[in-house]
């Protein structure tokens, strides 16, 4: 059986059997733990194991080559899974409070687990599918998986947040299904068998024969669509709610995975389009969409007190970031967006799962109610401190790499003038971290809030990322290397790409 | 009148229908209203599998006919029925006004649809300009309906209107292809119908002026 299926049959199996364990009455909390850490952690060897097949330049196909991983989709499914095993390990530290202090029950824990791996399981079909429909059920999927990650806690804002999340989303990712059925209606008219027409290997290598007119109408509508999901300016009215709501681990999936998923759904469509009509139509669109969030989330960051809110808009900030770089394009450009992906998804888990631990100890996520946390819970404080200062693009961390090397290529791509307005904008987002650092991090300790982190499970995982950010930052390693110069070239539809992306 | 016009005509009843269903008042009766827009569309189905003699189109009828007709409805007519009884909310737009949107809908489909060079669908033309423009009928319910419940029959209308563009473009797709958008919308609509009976429970209200509080 191929890696691929053993991957999504163990999130899966994982998924029914958490949900399984809600009927084993005292035994559930232990019961749930062991299935949930035992199917994350599985679920990270084949991971790895099919990153090394990748890494060995195989493009690896499954179920009639509905299923595949190249070096772009090697890339998000390191991430989902990455990122969901680092989270569900810290869910795990962080739910258990949420137990003691009452706000879920142990069946409702079966349930938080239960769709903790569905939304992971929905994720990595998302990332794995070659299938153009597929693709779209899955990333419906994504949002029916999490929309009860969202309104777990059933309180009004919760539930308002969840209902925002599914309407908006279906909404979006509808009009996504429209980009996605033209794709296919047009490639089957010049394509010889309708099997091959809805794959995106096949679709890709018959790109410069497809009608421009009619691809073109369809990328506006995957644009459009996916966009909504990837949190892109003006469709991203329902992130901050969601990601705010949310328990801290899910906001931190929702915002290091799951938009990552829906971007290489357009990324995907973008290599389509770029092949059919030329690049400069796709990209021109990626940077309209790209600028606008990275102008518009900074704006709402500087005045956002919320913490998790902070975060979200930061998320909306740096998805913008990321398309920006993808419509720089060259291979600068795709590479530097690629690589501000990874590094995105790290410090944002981190930084998601450091406010759960600003949660835990002061019961809330207003910043002004937040004080001294370096001197309540010095582990966490020390950890959310650098990690602010990381994502706020601060030397010699990750995130500083990956905008540097934005702005490079924007600057060799002849936008210098954007690239200056840019910058300026991070340096907004610095400023309002630091004030973030000042005001809750830094400073007197509250009386009244006892002393002490949170467990060590809840700090293990900030630990790992920090040192993958710092690793990251000084000098990338080579199989990232690899992974993100062989995406690239799939992105810009080399031909040495096309041929290795052919199938059996 | 010859198939093709039959299949334009009946896309033309499903925007009548949607209308309907927009401005039925009680749950229950939009739910059946619904049924009633689904066999239509179970009927187009029929109608162009006949004329194209696809065999994977007959599956599609036959499957929608389960998923649309049958099960969608009776799910939405247990969970909401309940709901008959309370006060209806008023529409942000008055029934003549969505009519005449309707109208400008299909006119703007229509120069949509005009530049897209679709062989498989060249003589189903206005029957494609239809089905976009009911799935954006449907978006307009969910923008202009306070009531939540009907939020989610603006999400059924627009997953019609796609079906419908589906079966017209993409209707030598694998079967399995059709499953997977039907199955995710059977889930869509079990979820939306468990949040509304848990707001309804929290906030006493299906007001969407009340899911206000958080600030997007």
């Amino acid at each position: 059986m191929s890696l691929i299926v053993v991957l999504l049959l163990t999130l899966l199996t994982t998924s029914l059997a958490a949900f399984a364990t809600r009927w084993l009455g005292l035994w559930t909390q232990r019961a749930v733990e062991t299935v949930h850490l035992s199917g994350i952690t599985i679920a990270l060897v084949i991971t790895g194991a099919i990153i090394g097949r990748v890494l060995q330049h195989e493009t690896l196909f499954a179920v009639g080559r509905w299923l595949f991983v190249d070096a772009l989709g090697a890339i998000f499914l390191g991430l989902v899974v990455v990122v969901g095993f680092l989270a569900g390990v810290y869910s795990v530290g962080y739910i258990r409070y949420d137990l003691i202090k009452g706000e879920i029950t142990p069946t409702v824990l079966s349930t938080y687990y239960g769709f903790f791996s569905l939304f992971m399981f929905a994720m990595c079909c998302a990332v794995l599918s070659n299938n153009l429909v597929m693709m779209w059920v899955s990333i419906e999927a994504t949002t029916l998986s999490s929309v009860f990650l969202v309104g777990i806690y059933g309180r009004r804002t919760s539930l308002e947040a969840a209902w925002k999340y599914i309407v908006i989303c279906t909404v979006g990712v509808a009009l996504g299904l429209y980009g996605t059925v033209l794709v296919f209606a047009n490639a089957n008219a010049v394509m010889a068998r309708p099997g091959d027409a809805i794959l995106w290997t096949e679709v890709m290598g018959h790109a410069k024969s497809l009608d421009p007119a009619t691809i073109s109408m369809a990328f506006v509508f995957v644009l459009v669509g996916f966009g909504t999901k990837v949190g892109l300016f003006p469709m991203h009215t329902w992130l901050p709610d969601a990601h705010s709501e949310a328990p801290s681990p899910a906001s931190a999936l929702l915002s290091a995975a799951l938009l990552n998923c829906a971007l290489l759904v357009i990324i995907r469509h973008a290599a389509i389009v770029s092949q059919t009509v030329g690049p400069e139509f796709p990209r021109r669109l990626l940077m309209i969409f790209g600028a606008l969030s990275v102008g518009v989330a900074t704006l709402f960051i500087a005045v956002e007190r919320d913490v998790k809110r902070l975060l979200a808009y930061s998320s909306v900030e740096n998805m913008g970031l990321i398309t920006l770089g993808f419509g720089l394009g060259g291979p600068i450009g795709v590479a530097a967006a690629l690589l501000h992906a990874i590094n995105h998804s790290l410090a944002k888990t981190m930084l998601f799962c450091g406010s759960g631990n600003i949660v835990v100890k002061y019961g809330t996520r207003d910043l002004r109610v937040v004080k001294g946390m370096l001197r309540l819970a010095p582990l966490s404080g020390v950890m959310l401190l650098v990690g602010f200062l990381a994502m706020g693009g601060i030397p010699p961390f990750n995130v500083f790499v990956s905008e540097f090397l934005t702005v490079t290529a924007g600057v060799k791509a002849g936008y210098a003038w954007l690239m200056v307005v840019c910058l300026i904008f991070l340096t907004i987002v610095l400023a309002s971290f630091v004030r973030v650092i000042s005001g809750s991090i830094l400073g007197p300790a509250p009386a009244g809030v006892a002393r002490g982190d949170p467990s060590a499970l809840t700090l293990a995982p900030l630990a790992v990322l920090l040192g993958l950010m710092l690793l990251i930052g000084l000098h990338v390693p080579g199989p990232v290397v690899q992974l993100i110069s062989d995406a690239t070239a799939t992105v810009l539809a080399t031909p040495a790409a096309m041929a290795a992306s052919k199938g059996p | 009148m010859n198939g093709t016009n039959l299949v334009n005509s009946l896309a033309g009843l499903l925007i009548l229908t949607s209308l309907l269903v927009i401005e039925t008042r009680r749950p229950s009766r939009a739910a059946l209203l619904y049924a009633v827009q689904s066999s239509v569309l179970v009927t187009i189905f029929v109608v162009l599998a006949y004329l194209t003699h696809s065999t994977q189109l007959y599956l599609w009828a036959a499957s929608s006919f389960v998923t649309k007709v049958v099960l969608v409805p009776v799910i939405l007519f247990g969970a909401l029925r309940k709901f008959d009884t309370m006060v209806p909310l008023p529409s942000l737009m008055r029934v003549a006004v969505v009519v005449a949107l309707a109208a400008v809908l299909v006119m703007g489909c229509s120069l949509i649809v005009a530049p897209l060079k679709l062989p498989a669908a060249a003589e189903f033309r206005p029957a494609l300009t239809v089905s976009l423009a009911h799935f954006f009928l449907g978006i307009t319910c969910i923008v202009t309906q306070r009531n939540i419940i009907k939020q989610i029959f603006g999400y059924c209308l627009m997953e019609n209107g796609s079906h419908l563009t589906l079966a017209l473009l993409a209707n030598q797709a694998p079967e399995l292809v059709e499953i997977g958008i039907s199955t995710d919308a059977i889930f869509a609509v079990v979820i939306f119908t468990v949040l509304v009976r848990r707001i309804q429970h929290k906030l006493h209200s299906l007001d969407s002026d009340q899911l206000m509080t958080l600030k997007g």
